[in-house]
């Protein structure tokens, strides 16, 4: 039978990361006021809008497969 | 001493089986070779034809009753097996997720995803798409436009500008609140379009089931592979939500039920099950009938023992005790079937007979590589 293949998705990263990649910043959230606060190498954890000391690790930007069972 | 063939009334009693206060008798079939000596019980393609009939109650789209008469107990469970856990259907296998923010997991919301019906050109659905097959460990999947159906779901909640400040409903507040199975978009590819376009685009069959809730920020982003697969897999599979039968309830009334007792005797019962009639002049008239100087009362009679539940409440009142006997046909079957949508529900019925044959073949050719 000649079906048209599909492109299953592939685990690697996706045209949707939207992370500042190439500045070194990683981007976190904050656990106060839930900005995006970018945070360089060695800087202080902290939020520069409302200095909340709680940051949180966004969402890998992964596709991640899982079975509907 | 010769024997004597049965008379039709012996052998219609041998089909019930009895009902009684705390016990049930005759639960047994006893039409098989070998248990009434002297008679031929052996199965007989000409004399089953003779026997059965089916006989159709209701027949809707996603809800269909009917009788099978005159069949085994096993064959009749076979259908219903095989409607439950052996009839394909197509449903959602695998999520990939790009972003879920929501506050439902991923695997849940895999898992609900999974179990939302859908609905489609039922030419596509049963003839053009094939089985998946699973790869195995470490190799790709063999995903063509025949065995996989691509879905997707993308959306963000965001702010609803235009509410009003007094507001409190978070529909309203947000768009894209609350996440429903409409939301999801199928994808055709290749010769999908062809099968899957216009009123036969695949799709849930209730719009509006309610996948995720979100808040302003929140963003669910994913892709579905629907595969086709059967109940004894998962559930999701299944096309019915429910394939059951009943036995078809007997109610004798041995001696007559008049005036008072009738009315009583008929709450005893659901509605419909038992009616009420005048007692004619004939019966009046009839010596021994038990209806002699009741001209014109009212009596109970059965009207229609298949809306019975076989409660028994009739049994527990010392007046009824011995003028009704309850019983249950046992080569009726009621069957109800109720469909998700993928199938007519009278289709699943029709699927089911023709699996049974398909297995039976495939028995047949096992025994022949057997005896070589």
């Amino acid at each position: 039978m000649s079906g048209q293949d599909y492109e299953a998705p592939s685990g690697a990263f996706s045209q949707r990361d939207d992370a500042t990649a190439g500045s070194g910043a990683m981007i976190y959230r904050c656990g106060d006021c839930a900005v995006r606060v970018p945070l360089e190498k060695g800087a202080p954890i902290r939020c520069q809008k409302c200095g909340a000391r709680v940051l949180y690790k966004e969402r890998t930007k992964r596709m991640v497969q899982f079975e509907a069972r | 001493m010769p024997h004597k063939p049965p008379t039709q009334e012996e052998l219609e009693k041998r089909k019930i089986v009895g009902v009684n206060f705390e016990t049930v008798t005759d639960v047994s079939s006893t039409d098989f070779p070998g248990h009434y000596p002297g008679e031929d019980h052996a199965w007989d393609i000409e004399r089953f034809k003779k026997g059965f009939s089916v006989e159709f109650h209701q027949n809707d789209p996603y809800e269909a009753s009917f009788s099978l008469i005159g069949c085994d107990a096993s064959i009749a469970n076979a259908f219903r097996r095989i409607m439950i856990a052996d009839v394909p259907t197509l449903a959602i296998e695998n999520v990939f997720i790009w972003n879920n923010t929501s506050v439902i997991q991923d695997e849940v919301l895999a898992h609900r995803l999974g179990l939302i019906p859908f609905t489609g050109g039922r030419e596509g659905l049963h003839e053009f798409l094939k089985w998946f097959e699973k790869p195995a460990e470490g190799e790709q999947p063999n995903c063509t436009d025949y065995n996989t159906v691509e879905l997707s779901l993308d959306i963000k909640c965001e702010d609803n500008d235009d509410a009003d400040s007094k507001e409190t409903d978070p529909t309203k507040l947000y768009h894209h609140a609350h996440v429903y199975a409409k939301d999801i978009v199928f994808k055709p590819i290749g010769r999908q379009e062809q099968y899957f376009s216009g009123e036969n685009i695949i799709r849930p069959v209730n719009p509006d089931i309610l996948i995720a809730k979100l808040r302003p920020g929140q963003q669910i982003s994913l892709t579905m592979h629907m595969h086709k697969g059967v109940g004894s897999d998962h559930a999701k599979f299944s096309p019915v939500a429910t394939a059951s039968y009943r036995i078809m309830p007997t109610i004798t009334i041995t001696q007559p039920i008049l005036g008072r007792d009738a009315e009583k005797f008929q709450k005893c019962f659901p509605k419909g099950v038992i009616g009420l009639e005048k007692v004619t002049a004939k019966e009046a008239a009839q010596k021994g009938s038990g209806y002699r100087g009741h001209e014109g009362e009212l009596k109970a009679v059965v009207v229609d023992p298949k809306r019975d539940t076989v409660s028994r409440e009739v049994l527990r009142h010392e007046e009824f005790k011995d003028k009704v006997k309850l019983g249950r046909r046992r080569d009726h079957f009621i069957y109800l079937v109720e469909s998700t949508g993928q199938w007519e529900s009278d289709a699943i019925f029709l699927e089911s007979v023709s699996h049974l044959k398909a297995k039976a073949k495939s028995l047949e050719q096992q025994l022949v590589n057997m005896v070589r």
